[in-house]
């Protein structure tokens, strides 16, 4: 029995640039959002969102798949396409159902959790309470005041590169360096919230 | 150990297992310690959701373009007909005088090459199909019909990487600069090409502009087509040689 991919040679290509960094994993994600950026108008005229909100629904749908094509939990059952429409449609029909209200906390608040996973209940709920009341807007503003490079080296940081993979970005010497540096970043980051 | 440096290695999976007891006590038992572990979490966060509102503003701007193009309609085209072939005649006035007694610049070069090379684009015989009928157009010197023909096309079919690079001749043609680069880029980005002339076709369109700062652009990017063994390598070399 023969097995064929599911994967046009565009799609595969796209898959393949994804699984790479810097500007070959840039190029797959431009590549994938103007491949099928014609969703966002199935978005306005068959589901009769806004060119807004469809604009929304398909760059959060391109973004999710584009993490999960990288961190390689796509299992690629499906095309791309069926794949990526499936999200899509999801989003579209929560926003229809006005089920996405708050989303991003909902989906802040899993994305920590996953990360506090291995402490025990009692440490999970005391730092929970306090990631709780942070000011997130504050954080984000003192965020842009940090300068490109720490900016971007944290923004690395938080899409899961390695310390050797930000150096490699980044063209810094060893990982270790780049560790010190951001390090240093976090402190000034922490210096900046702290102080107001 | 500096507090940063102790929470990062924790949630870098550095801490040996006999500590990691210790560390998470430590939550409970101190709260500025519990305060930092919580800062390291939604700074981690908080540059997580940066990341994505820059790439949602990078996807914007691409979504912008193409339905810019997208809502180019003919009766825009129409109106500007009249507009088109007089600045055309002037062109061809004007470039009669640049080829002969201009001066030797990237702007010449560029203009030399498309007469060379891109007064005629080849047709293939038997079917006549929406590109075959762009093409015609475009032989025909009808580059605004030609263009809506490469256009429909893209819209229809955005992955036809043929009639995004027509439509990117076509519209150097018309001297539609920014129109070209956007569809010269685009090509560009389909790394499955065998051959994609998508950069050496943007560095000419560079030249061809000459704003500031196109001239060593484009050369930059013929040193790449080069570099990279790209389709259009010996033009490339070529046209750096001469300029």
């Amino acid at each position: 029995m023969s097995i064929t991919s599911p994967f046009s040679d565009a799609d595969g290509q796209i898959i393949e640039l994804l699984l790479q960094n810097g500007l070959d994993k840039r190029r797959g994600e431009d590549a994938l959002f103007t491949r099928y950026d014609y969703f966002i108008r199935e978005g306005m005229s068959k589901l009769g969102l806004s060119e807004d909100e469809s604009f929304n629904a398909y760059s959060d749908s391109v973004l999710a798949a584009i993490e999960k094509i990288s961190n390689g939990t796509f299992e690629g059952r499906s095309s791309l396409k069926t794949y990526l429409y499936q999200i899509f449609h999801n989003k579209c029909v929560d926003l229809l159902r006005k089920n996405s209200t708050n989303k991003s906390s909902i989906h802040r608040t899993d994305s920590i959790s996953e990360r506090l996973l291995h402490i025990t209940d009692k440490a999970r709920s005391a730092v929970q309470v306090l990631i709780d009341k942070a000011d997130w807007k504050l954080l984000k503003e003192k965020l842009t005041q940090l300068g490109d490079d720490c900016r971007k080296m944290l923004m690395l940081w938080a899409d899961n590169f390695s310390d050797r993979q930000i150096a490699a970005e980044m063209e810094y010497k060893t990982s270790d360096v780049v560790k010190t540096s951001r390090l240093r970043c976090l402190e000034k980051l922490k210096r900046l919230y702290k102080t107001v | 150990m500096d507090s940063l440096e102790y929470i990062d290695a924790y949630f870098s999976g550095e801490t040996p297992q006999e500590e990691t007891r210790q560390f998470e006590q430590r939550i409970q038992d101190d709260p500025a310690f519990a305060e930092e572990v919580a800062f390291y979490l939604t700074a981690r966060e908080a540059s997580k959701e940066e990341l994505v509102e820059e790439r949602k503003r990078d996807f914007r701007a691409l979504y912008r373009r193409a339905d810019a193009v997208a809502k180019f309609r003919p009766a825009l085209i129409r109106r500007l007909l009249p507009a088109v072939a007089a600045a055309a005649l002037i062109s061809a006035i004007a470039l009669c005088w640049y080829l002969f007694a201009g001066p030797k610049t990237g702007p010449k070069l560029a203009d030399r090459y498309i007469q060379e090379n891109l007064q005629l684009l080849s047709v293939k015989m038997g079917a006549m199909d929406s590109l075959q009928m762009g093409l015609v157009l475009f032989n025909d010197g009808k580059f605004i019909e030609a263009l809506q023909e490469f256009e429909k096309i893209i819209q229809s079919d955005s992955s036809n990487s043929t009639a995004v690079k027509d439509a990117g001749i076509t519209s150097l043609r018309l001297e539609d600069y920014d129109r070209a680069l956007y569809f010269f880029r685009n090509l560009e980005i389909r790394n499955h090409l065998h051959l994609n002339p998508g950069l050496f076709y943007e560095a000419l369109t560079l030249m061809k502009r000459n704003f500031n700062g196109d001239a060593a652009q484009a050369k930059h990017l013929l040193q790449e087509v080069i570099q990279r063994n790209l389709d259009k390598k010996e033009d490339a070399v070529e046209l750096l040689k001469k300029m």
